[in-house]
């Protein structure tokens, strides 16, 4: 299986495809095995994939504008490789969580969902530019019809201002990428989009600080940072649980990417000297809208707020310039992508029970839906980062990581632990204890088997990765220590060479 | 011996995922009490094989596999069983096995009977991960574990609803657990910091490699460290400011308050200290060890004072329990760790007896709590009397049990570091600590049967509950006389501690002082609260409308405090910036876009189709370009 990347990007596209002949009744049940069979590649990914190799892997190259060096470039390491499997699994528990009865014009909602998991996957394995920024402005459009053709009231609304947002930001994100392509063909005089290429490039620190600031762009929209955060809540208020579920836990996921595969190999000095600006953004992200989800009265508000303030937390340890931050970072993209998935088709199961996600509404759940109460509690713990679930992992080595850079801002990023008890605890209590305020709710159904088997597998991973995330933290690792070292390498300004800390030069103090 | 301490460890974990996968959805079963407390049972007879071991052939250390490994970092899953921790193990499994058996007479009559079972062997799961670990990363996962193992049992009756505080200061269990949760997070933040700067300055977790770098670490640093472990164990040992939620922790069920708020887990900050105390016995350290002392001297007082007044008969308790980790911490601060760890032992047996006993009062009268309306109990609760007895005598300070031999070793300490101002204060508050513990025992069992009034009818606890108990009541008489071969033991580990000659020449004296104080206040207790007919207990009017009552029942306006000037200011700080959020953040960006779409409608006026419009717009366009690059040249 050589083509192994070839296969998963496309294999969704083509199934979607045929997917729109499919009988309407068993669209579901076409979907899952789509899906299902796209989740095992993922994983045989995983197994014949070299943990001691840090480059990247499996890579595929085919030119296709020979004249522009644009190609088709595909390649996964340590970083992208398990973001790749927590897309496709949760594309996968997606549409095992779907109501075929509550949801009209279920064969379109498969369709586009599997056309989303190709523009997922393809902009984490593009090696090239171009591709990535093609499957970057795809995955806009599935989103955009999910949202638009699904979603609540004010949906068309909440579906064009992310679209128009995100759209603006990546624009001025591609003017960027075709600029380093210019510069890099001025240096050697041939044009090329290789992404590996371009890591050889060494830009002057005036040079980097634009190009920085223009990929800044497009990555902040998506991630999305203060004060570009705005889409989100209006997209996650609007769009269906399905839609609410893959934009938290993997569109989101493509902003802190960019930064991880371009801003920082590329603009290493640029990058250490951003780190002030981007940690006061990160820093209001992290406590302004946490204390944002706490006034929210919408559980499904507190969850999407939350989200960002979660981000917040990647973003500070992308910056930490060392592999405890980094590699926590990246680790917290899995493990928000888990949670927040959890949470939001959690959000979504009680939604579809009574029509109504207001806090007010309910109260005393614990007593009715005690199954449903359980996983509710076990994914709040994951969130406000208790030790032995996945939550603790990258926020403890985030925080640890950054703290190196800055006590202070690590002391400021840190009450994040104490805000995000405060606001999950008290959507808890204002849900499920207390006693049965709406009577309209003493007959409410735990949760079905439908759901038990979208929600347990998140369950089993939250726990597992939570006592031991060794399987996914080693190979993160391995590629973190390699990309920091090629930063360091290429870093011009001492400050920068200061800042980045490789393990090598760990090895060297001792 | 591996197995052994995995045994140890594991059972109580074993038997927390038995009850709640198994019979999460069924009703009451006995056999999940059972095979619960027979687990913990186990562990207990594993833990005292390992203190034999550890007494015979010294420490174990087991890894069992990794668990975090990312650049420098190295954090596995490695257990240590030694004097100190093994101490610690016998006294969390010695307690929590009697618990647990209490529990199933307690529990007897509540539906969620199975789920307690899996909420508290979990605790005690997390618990002894906390005093088992070799590293820091391990103890913040048995200190997290065992907050939200609280914040479950504070929280058990969870569909009870809100009150407002002058019906129950509290509010509500859930309300209570969130209460505790948050404000132990407050601390637990300063306990990471702890945990990067020793990262980061000694590039290891591992208590043995920490400890042994000491010594190359900077003044400053170690200073740091000091403190923000400290900070995370005011959290857990509930000293002040943030000590509120350990009063307002007792909704839970008396056996919670008995295992988790008085003999174990609020000890974890103590703990700390001690595990830590090569960090706290260095000179560059002292002044925050002082700071310790000072603090924990003040919490002495502090809460004996609230107890003075309080009605409620599991706050009392409470209170008593937040002062003597005061002298806990006293002893910790002033380097007397062994002495510390000591009363940590003696203080969890008898607390949780007394607690227990509390929880017998309270199933006999419905689960009433206010001391007023008991009165004269002996008669139908002699077993509990005589439990609850025994427990204050001890915590009293009366020889020969427990607590005198350990608390009047902490007041001592305080004298023999010539901290008299400490040592006084101490001294006081041993005499309010006799005070009120008997005004609570002599309101509840002597005097008039003032019950009878409400048409309270109660009954004794079950006899095998009351047999339960025993161990307790035998340890809180005996533990004392264990201090010399305690102290031979325990300091193979720990720095000992040894009273200079000019403390030796004084100690009967002092004792004596210490001891008058104490009896003054049992009989002070007597006359008020225990004597019938004329001389009965009234309520005083007068008292209770003067400001030094008002000020201590209302715990010195502190909860009223922290509502009005920090809940209150957050709340209204967090709908502030969510109309932020929506007036000027979302609306910028909605103003920009219809700024755009607005010049576009505007501007379509210009595709007229009229040929002459055309030129004259090409005109203006030319001369703004040329306009443009004259100022490009002369910039440029």
């Amino acid at each position: 299986m050589e083509h192994i990347l070839t296969i998963l990007i496309f294999f969704p596209l083509l199934a979607g495809i045929l997917g729109f002949i499919v009988d309407r009744d068993s669209a579901k049940a076409y979907g899952i095995s789509v899906a299902g069979i796209e989740f095992l590649l993922s994983l045989w990914l995983w197994f014949s994939f070299d943990m001691d190799n840090a480059d990247m892997q499996f890579t595929e190259f085919l030119p296709i504008i020979k004249e522009f060096g644009i190609s088709y470039n595909v390649g996964v390491d340590g970083i992208s490789l398990f973001i790749v499997i927590m897309s496709a699994m949760i594309t996968l528990i997606g549409i095992i969580s779907l109501n075929e009865e509550k949801i009209d014009n279920i064969k379109n909602m498969i369709v586009s969902l599997l056309f989303l998991e190709m523009t997922m996957i393809g902009v984490f394995v593009a090696l090239d530019a171009i591709m990535f920024y093609i499957f970057w402005e795809l995955s806009l459009v599935p989103m955009l019809y999910i949202i638009g053709a699904w979603g609540g009231p004010t949906r068309v609304y909440a579906a064009i201002k992310f679209f128009l947002y995100t759209f603006a930001g990546s624009l001025i994100m591609l003017v960027g990428l075709l600029s380093i392509a210019y510069l890099y063909h001025l240096e050697t005089s041939v044009w090329t989009f290789n992404l590996l290429d371009w890591y050889q490039l060494d830009l002057s620190v005036n040079l980097q600080y634009w190009l920085f600031l223009a990929l800044f762009i497009g990555f902040a929209f998506k991630v999305p940072m203060f004060p570009f955060h705005t889409w989100l809540p209006h997209a996650h208020g609007q769009a269906p649980t399905i839609g609410s579920v893959i934009l938290a836990a993997v569109l989101l996921k493509m902003g802190t990417y960019g930064f991880v595969r371009f801003s920082l190999p590329l603009f290493p000095d640029a990058s250490v000297q951003m780190i002030p600006m981007i940690v006061v953004l990160s820093i209001i992200m992290i406590i302004y809208t946490a204390m944002v989800a706490f006034a929210q009265k919408d559980m499904k508000q507190i969850i999407a707020y939350s989200s960002i303030s979660h981000m917040g937390i990647i973003m500070i340890g992308i910056f930490a310039m060392n592999s405890e931050g980094l590699s926590g970072a990246i680790f917290q993209m899995i493990s928000h992508g888990m949670v927040s998935g959890a949470l939001f088709l959690l959000v979504g199961i009680i939604y579809e029970r009574t029509g109504t996600k207001l806090m007010s509404k309910f109260g005393g759940l614990a007593s009715i839906m005690p199954v449903y109460a359980t996983i509710f509690g076990v994914m709040l713990m994951a969130s406000v980062g208790l030790p032995l679930t996945i939550g603790f992992v990258g926020e403890f080595l985030v925080l640890l990581g950054f703290y190196k850079i800055s006590p202070m801002a690590t002391v400021i990023a840190g009450t994040s632990i104490i805000i995000g008890a405060i606001y999950m605890l008290s959507l808890f209590k204002k849900s499920f204890f207390g006693e049965v305020t709406n009577e309209s709710n003493r007959g409410l159904k735990d949760l079905n088997a439908r759901e038990i088997t979208a929600l347990l597998p998140l369950v089993a991973i939250v726990v597992w990765l939570g006592i031991y995330p060794k399987p996914v933290l080693k190979p993160i690792d391995n590629s973190v220590q390699k990309l920091l070292i090629d930063m360091k390498y290429k870093a011009r300004t001492p400050e920068a060479k200061k800042s980045i800390i490789s393990i090598q030069r760990a090895k060297e103090e001792k | 011996m591996e197995n052994l301490v995995y045994i140890a460890l594991f059972a109580p974990f074993v038997g927390s995922l038995f009850a709640g996968l198994f019979f999460a959805r069924s009703p009451k079963n006995i056999v999940v009490g059972v095979v619960n407390s027979a687990l913990i049972f186990i562990s207990l007879l594993a833990s005292i094989a390992l203190a034999i071991h550890v007494v015979e052939h010294g420490a174990i250390h087991v890894t069992m596999m990794d668990w975090i490994t990312v650049g420098g970092l190295h954090i596995p899953f490695g257990f240590v069983v030694d004097e100190v921790s093994v101490t610690m193990m016998v006294v969390v499994t010695m307690v929590s096995t009697v618990v647990h058996i209490y529990s199933n007479g307690y529990m007897d009559h509540d539906k969620s009977f199975n789920r307690f079972f899996s909420y508290l062997s979990a605790f005690v799961f997390s618990m002894m991960v906390l005093v088992m670990s070799d590293n820091f990363a391990g103890l913040f996962i048995g200190w997290e574990g065992v907050g939200v193992c609280s914040w479950l049992l504070i929280g058990f009756w969870y569909h009870k609803k809100d009150v407002t505080p002058d019906i129950n200061p509290a509010i509500s269990p859930s309300y209570a657990a969130n209460e505790a949760f948050i404000m132990n997070r407050i601390a637990d933040l300063g306990m990471l910091i702890g945990i990067f700067l020793i990262y980061w300055n000694v590039g290891s977790l591992q208590y043995d490699i920490v400890f042994e770098k000491l010594p190359h670490l900077g003044d400053g640093i170690l200073v740091a460290i000091a403190m923000a472990l400290f900070i995370g164990a005011m959290g857990k040992s509930a000293q002040f400011p943030l000590h509120t939620w350990l009063t307002d922790a007792m909704e839970g069920p008396t056996p919670v308050s008995a295992l988790i708020h008085a003999a174990t887990m609020v000890t974890a900050g103590v703990f700390l200290v001690i595990r830590a105390n090569p960090i706290y016995s260095l000179d560059a350290v002292s002044g925050v060890s002082y700071f310790i002392a000072a603090l924990g001297t003040f919490v002495a007082f502090f809460a004996a004072s609230m107890a003075l007044v309080n009605r409620d008969l599991k706050r009392i308790i409470a209170y008593s329990t937040l002062s003597q980790l005061g002298y806990m911490f006293a002893a910790a601060g002033l380097g007397a760790y062994w002495i510390a760890l000591f009363h940590l032992a003696a203080h969890a047996f008898f607390k949780a007896l007394l607690f227990l006993g509390a929880g017998n009062v309270m199933h006999a009268m419905n689960d009433e709590l206010d001391i007023f309306k008991m009165g004269g109990l002996k008669k139908v609760m002699r077993g509990t009397y005589l439990y609850m007895g025994v427990a204050s005598l001890a915590l009293a300070g009366i020889p020969p049990l427990a607590g005198y031999f350990s608390k009047d070793a902490i007041i001592e300490t305080a004298f023999n570091e010539g901290t008299y101002i400490l040592w006084f204060a101490l001294v006081f508050t041993a005499g309010l600590t006799a005070f009120y513990s008997f005004r609570q025992v002599f309101l509840t069992f002597e005097g008039e049967e003032r019950y009878k009034k409400f048409g309270f009818h109660p009954h004794e606890m079950y006899r095998y509950v009351l047999i339960a108990m025993s161990p307790l009541a035998i340890l809180a008489i005996i533990t004392g006389w264990f201090k010399g071969s305690f102290h031979e033991f325990i300091i193979r580990l720990l720095p000992d501690y040894e009273m200079s000659h000019h403390t030796h020449h004084n100690a009967w004296w002092l004792g004596l002082l210490v001891l008058a104080f104490a009896v003054t206040g049992i009989i002070i207790a007597y006359m008020k609260y225990a004597r019938k007919g004329d001389k009965a207990f009234k309520q005083d009017k007068e008292v209770e409308s003067g400001f030094l009552y008002k000020l201590l029942i209302n715990q010195y306006y502190i909860p009223a405090f922290y509502t009005e000037y920090i809940v209150k200011p957050y709340s209204a700080l967090s709908d502030k910036f969510w109309s932020i959020d929506k007036a000027v953040v979302d609306a910028t960006v909605d103003f920009i876009a219809k700024v755009i779409y607005k010049t576009g409608d505007r501007t379509r006026v210009i595709q007229n189709g009229n040929l002459s419009s055309y030129l004259n717009w090409m005109g203006v366009g030319a001369v703004l370009l040329i306009l443009a690059s004259a100022v490009a040249v002369v910039i440029g």
